[in-house]
């Protein structure tokens, strides 16, 4: 589902080095690392966000760099669903109109999904709320279920519960999990919050590279 | 979706949205009004100055003359001899030669005193209700006066002494009102029309002085209207003669002749006005010029709104662009916005013109004795609707350029 070869990034006069990644549908795995360590730019390369300096990531078997700029960004949107630390949302625009909006990108308006996902973390009530009225966890939550909200094949977490208490926390990460498991999508977190490290068998630490 | 984003985008920023597009609509406004008055004026000056070839009066001020008797807006030159100008109506190239006398008024509304033919020939105009007048005091009045003053058949009036501001009204002669005309959108339909003599016997004691109505009131007060002088009948004296050619050569050589004789003087309407208008077309100008400013600088705080949303909405520009959004998507909803903005802005600019002529047109029919309106469209005002929706796009271009720019790896970094 996906794999990538020996890539590397250059910061300055230092250069990463990066583990080779092979995951299956449906799989997760836990990407541990201190600040510094490259592991957001790790995550911006798996999503074809950034390229790397060498290497290439294979998404069902297709090179991501080898797209176009404007393919690039219409498989990101169509396969690819992000979950960041402090989750941004167009502010003009509701919450259902936020996740309605990921939906148009990829073509695929399907209010019915919405309700079902918004019902299932328990928030549909906030459906037309304005997005500054909600509370970080809210947030956090309904950006996981934008990252979602397209059935994509993988889901990118970039540390998404560094900013949040230990039952927010645990919160987020089961439903992160579990919607995952349910729609059969692979999940890919990245963090230094030490607390998911019993969560996840699957991990590769980037320390100990 | 789209167009949603981009509507939410305007109105979730209130004030800096709103302070482009009152520029914008105060900059339109500017320039549609100075559009429709100029062609109102244009169109109302010519319409009536191509109804008169000529106008012969007293020595003076031809533009005065001009305004005087075809316009009755500004005072009469003086008076002339009906004698001096009884060869105008025989002479081969004239087809009308009919003789107004001015003088008195009834509420701003000005009496003429004339013949059937300054309706039917000048005007062209045709009677609504009732007759023609055939005696003395007897008037008809045009469309406008009876639907503003609610005059109606069979009402009479004391007409008052002078054009503008009444001396006095003359008390003791009662007008009727015997006719009412179609409308025609001519001067006509604010006139009050009588005959000749009507005007004779109520300023029977005039006939020398230069004007009926050029006195001040210490001047009127000394003579009164109890004596009738004797031998007014063959000095008859009217303010002018207004002709119309039969033929184009009539041009070359009636004026000449006019103008030879010591007591007459020809102007030409259509000459007299063009020169009037080329001497308002620059203060238009300067105001065209005036609203370009404003416009210019509605287009510099569209830019500049827009730049600045792009630094608040950078981190939501790159969601966007992380959740599928191709650059194209995200170029398009800001030159959108652009679009929205010059729309509201051109469509409000466009209504605050016409409501402020409408607005406008009320003093100016009383001061031009013109039925100007708010309600008219000039086909300028389609192409400036059209440009200012296209310039404010042009204008969200360069912010759009910005957030294309966006390197959405680096601001997704530097967080969040």
């Amino acid at each position: 589902m996906i794999r990538t070869n020996n890539l590397t990034v250059k910061y300055g006069d230092v250069h990463i080095k990066f583990p080779n990644i092979n995951l299956d549908y449906g799989g997760q795995l836990l990407i541990i690392g201190k600040s510094g360590s490259g592991k957001t730019s790790l995550l911006n390369i798996l999503g074809g966000l950034m390229p790397p300096e060498t290497g290439n990531v294979l998404v069902n078997d297709l090179d991501f760099f080898s797209l176009s700029r404007n393919k690039r960004d219409n498989f990101r949107g169509q396969q690819i669903g992000f979950v960041f630390q402090t989750p941004h949302f167009i502010k003009s625009l509701s919450v259902n109109d936020n996740l309605r909006f990921s939906q148009y990108m990829s073509s695929k308006v399907n209010q019915s999904k919405i309700d079902m996902l918004l019902k299932k973390v328990d928030i549909l009530k906030l459906k037309n709320s304005k997005i500054q009225n909600l509370s970080e966890g809210e947030k956090q939550r309904i950006s996981i279920i934008r990252a979602l909200v397209n059935q994509p094949s993988i889901v990118f977490a970039d540390e998404p519960t560094s900013a949040l208490d230990d039952d927010s926390c645990f919160n987020v990460v089961d439903l992160l999990t579990n919607l995952s498991q349910e729609n059969n999508t692979t999940l890919v977190i990245v963090t230094h919050d030490k607390r998911l490290k019993d969560k996840f068998s699957n991990q590769i630490n980037l320390n100990d590279f | 979706m789209i167009f949603k984003l981009a509507w939410r985008n305007i109105t979730t920023r209130p004030l800096s949205s709103g302070l482009s597009i009152i520029l914008l609509s105060s900059s339109i406004m500017v320039i549609v009004l100075s559009i429709l008055t100029m062609k109102q004026m244009d169109s109302k000056f010519k319409e009536n100055a191509n109804k008169i070839d000529l106008v012969v009066g007293a020595k003076g001020s031809r533009l005065q003359s001009v305004l005087c008797n075809v316009f009755h807006i500004d005072y009469p030159n003086g008076n002339i001899q009906l004698k001096d100008v009884n060869f105008l109506s025989k002479h081969p190239f004239v087809k009308n030669a009919v003789p107004i006398s001015l003088g008195d008024s009834y509420k701003k509304h000005r009496i003429i005193g004339t013949n059937p033919s300054f309706i039917k020939q000048i005007y062209n105009a045709s009677i609504s209700k009732g007759n023609i007048f055939s005696k003395p005091l007897e008037v008809v009045i045009g469309a406008n006066v009876a639907a503003k003053l609610k005059l109606v058949i069979g009402d009479s009036f004391n007409g008052s002494h002078g054009i503008e501001e009444s001396i006095h009204d003359h008390d003791d002669f009662l007008y009727h009102i015997v006719g009412v005309l179609n409308p025609t959108g001519d001067i006509i339909d604010q006139l009050i029309v009588t005959s000749l003599e009507s005007v004779w016997q109520v300023h029977p004691h005039d006939y020398k002085k230069g004007s009926f109505d050029l006195k001040t009131v210490e001047e009127h007060e000394h003579h009164s209207h109890d004596h009738v002088s004797e031998n007014y009948k063959d000095n008859k004296e009217i303010t002018a003669v207004l002709v119309n050619y039969s033929s184009p050569r009539a041009k070359f050589s009636i004026p000449g002749i006019v103008n030879q004789k010591n007591s007459l003087m020809g102007a030409e309407p259509a000459i007299e006005i063009k020169q009037l208008l080329d001497l308002i077309e620059p203060a238009v100008n300067i105001l065209y010029v005036l609203s370009l400013f404003i416009f210019g600088l509605s287009l510099f705080s569209i830019v500049v709104t827009l730049l600045n949303s792009m630094k608040d909405r950078k981190y939501e520009i790159s969601m966007m662009r992380v959740g599928g959004a191709s650059v194209r998507l995200i170029f398009i909803s800001i030159v959108l916005e652009g679009f929205f903005i010059g729309l509201i802005g051109s469509v409000s600019g466009l209504l605050l013109g016409h409501s402020i002529m409408g607005i406008m047109a009320r003093f100016l029919n009383f001061k031009y004795n013109y039925q100007f309106s708010g309600l008219v469209f000039d086909k300028l005002e389609l192409v400036l609707l059209l440009l200012t929706i296209l310039i404010g796009m042009i204008a969200a271009i360069f912010p759009a350029i910005t957030a294309y720019r966006l390197d959405i790896s680096k601001t997704l970094k530097n967080k969040i």
